[in-house]
């Protein structure tokens, strides 16, 4: 709550500072100061900034952004039509990041130093240099334009999911196999696991049950502030592919000095953002038993 | 110093393509806003190595200039990176308490939002353009140093030396930047390698969006979203800077890696 407060602030301090006057960009600067000053009171924006702000408050403590200044609709109803498909943009991209990830991390530190170890790091640091933007035009341009195989842009069915989804599970999986490969290695040495060895296990129970089980708290924790970057990703994919999201939606906002659209947006990113962290905790619990017994004996 | 056979390859790469940068007027005849109206959008030949762009100017030369912005605004920023992160991560450390706290509150803040839209926030607050850029960039930054530091700081502190300085009437001040700053300064080289690479993919990501090098002005991001429109008739104008861009960050962050592991240091990189 202390956050989401803070951010409001940060995020209305912020495009109170920003240069130019929405009153006059929207009618342009020949209007007669009278009808400047008439939208000025009908956007509250003749009160002082301390107004301002209150009046903003309680516009949000009725889930309420204001109207956007170009278009008029209510933000709020915008978002309501653009966030399913932000989210489902990143629960895509999620869905081939996550498995893809994990077993690059696993086969990676099970053969350690071997070529294909080589092979599979290599790919990852790959993965976190190459843009996004970059990334996403090449396969539009393959896929699209030389092959004819998906639309290059639009939102709606999955032939318009597939390519963001790709281009923005990239850079995950190279994040996710990388962290997935030191944190198993980390648990390969760990002197439990010999002792599951010598108990005789076979390698395919030790694996998925032994080592998994550990590795995925690291890793829970990893998907979970990763996906701040994930909403820097959907920025970037949603503007190439078309993608009627969240991220395109803030940027378009962004360029025209449209504020009740920014911080909107802004809004339901911090509030996606605090949820997502409160799941990961929450997961701890459920997958690690040593966070529960700790709160207890407190 | 041991960097084993892939950081060597990329240090290299590195030195080649800042020597490419920074000769560039003395490896091309052509100028990089040189308007050629009889060879527009023309593909890759022996005359134009990358080919031209809408207006008819080289790509390969529009690559090599805008290799001096990109790289710059990302040397720049890491440095500005980490002089505000030491800083903070200094007196964070050394002194502790509230304002150790306040700051890594502010820290994991930092580091957990959205950076791009943070940047996207600073850029538009002030105009458009690379010093604006670096801005950005270091805004967000600076964190990742000031979490390093002050870990080691808290560590350093403890130490005889500190104690020694102390119990010699240093003041706090002298204490922080003669005796406990230049421990600091191989750490925070280490981290600005690691750092680098990326920042090199958020310049390119913030002209990619128009908030970068403004026109004609080349920026590897810039010619990209310039490309874009033309991407089936001239895909080598998004082709070849990308490669730039790609080439560029890969062999820091393998760099980055390296020294990291030369280093001993263990998971800087989240």
């Amino acid at each position: 709550m202390p956050l989401l407060l803070g951010i409001t602030l940060v995020s209305f301090s912020l495009t109170k500072a920003l240069p130019g006057d929405p009153a006059i960009n929207m009618v342009g600067e020949r209007a007669s100061p009278e009808v400047i000053e008439s939208i000025r009171k009908e956007m509250g924006s003749d009160r002082n900034v301390i107004g301002q702000y209150v009046g903003y408050l309680g516009l949000l403590a009725h889930g309420e952004f204001g109207r956007s200044y170009y278009t008029n609709r209510r933000v709020s109803d915008d978002l309501k039509t653009k966030f399913p498909n932000t989210m489902l943009l990143a629960v895509g991209a999620m869905t081939i990041a996550v498995p893809i990830g994990l077993l690059l991390g696993f086969l990676a530190a099970l053969r350690r130093e071997s070529r294909l170890d080589h092979l599979i790091t290599t790919v990852s640091v790959v993965g976190i240099s190459v843009p996004v933007f970059w990334s996403g035009l090449l396969l539009m341009l393959v896929a699209s334009f030389y092959l004819r195989l998906l639309p290059p842009s639009g939102t709606g069915e999955l032939r318009f999911l597939v390519m963001p989804a790709i281009t923005l599970a990239l850079p995950a999986v190279a994040t996710l196999s990388r962290v997935t490969r030191t944190t198993v290695i980390d648990i390969l040495d760990m002197p439990f696991l010999q002792a599951v060895r010598a108990k005789g296990l076979a390698t395919w129970r030790t694996n998925i049950v032994h080592i998994l089980r550990n590795a995925l708290i690291p890793i829970v924790t990893v998907v979970g502030l990763d996906f701040g970057s994930y909403l820097n990703g959907a920025v970037l994919t949603e503007t190439i592919f078309g993608w009627d999201g969240i991220g395109r939606y803030a940027l378009e906002g962004i360029t025209k000095r449209d504020y009740p659209v920014v911080m909107g947006s802004i809004i339901v990113g911090t509030v996606v953002f605090v949820l997502i962290n409160l799941l990961v905790d929450i997961a701890y619990h459920w997958l690690d038993p040593r966070v529960r017994l700790h709160k207890k004996g407190a | 110093m041991r960097l084993g056979r892939r950081g060597k390859i990329s240090a290299a790469i590195i030195v080649v393509v800042l020597f490419v940068s920074v000769a560039a007027p003395l490896l091309t005849s052509h100028a990089p806003n040189a308007i050629d109206l009889d060879a527009l959008k023309n593909a890759p030949s022996s005359l134009h190595v990358f080919g031209t762009d809408q207006k008819g100017r080289d790509v390969l030369t529009r690559v090599l200039y805008g290799g001096r912005i990109s790289m710059g605004v990302a040397v720049v920023a890491a440095l500005l990176s980490m002089s505000i992160g030491l800083l903070i991560g200094l007196v964070s450390g050394y002194f502790g308490g509230k304002l150790d706290t306040a700051a890594m509150a502010l820290v994991d803040l930092v580091l957990s939002f959205p950076s791009l839209l943070l940047a996207i926030g600073i850029s538009i607050i002030l105009p458009p353009g690379i010093y604006t850029v670096m801005i950005a960039i270091a805004a967000v930054g600076w964190a990742s140093f000031a979490r390093l530091i002050r870990g080691h700081v808290l560590s350093l502190r403890e130490e005889p030396f500190v104690d020694a300085a102390r119990a010699m009437g240093c003041s706090p001040g002298r204490i922080l930047f003669v005796h406990l700053l230049p421990q600091c300064i191989p750490l925070s080289l280490v981290m600005m390698g690691l750092k680098i690479g990326g920042f090199i993919i958020t310049e390119a990501s913030l002209s990619f969006l128009g908030l970068g090098a403004q026109p004609p002005v080349a920026s590897w991001g810039s010619m990209i979203a310039q490309g874009r429109s033309y991407i089936v008739a001239a895909p080598w104008m998004v082709l070849f800077p990308g490669l730039a861009i790609a080439v560029t960050a890969l062999c820091f962050n393998i760099l980055g890696d390296a020294i990291q592991e030369r280093f001993g240091l263990k998971k800087v990189r989240a």
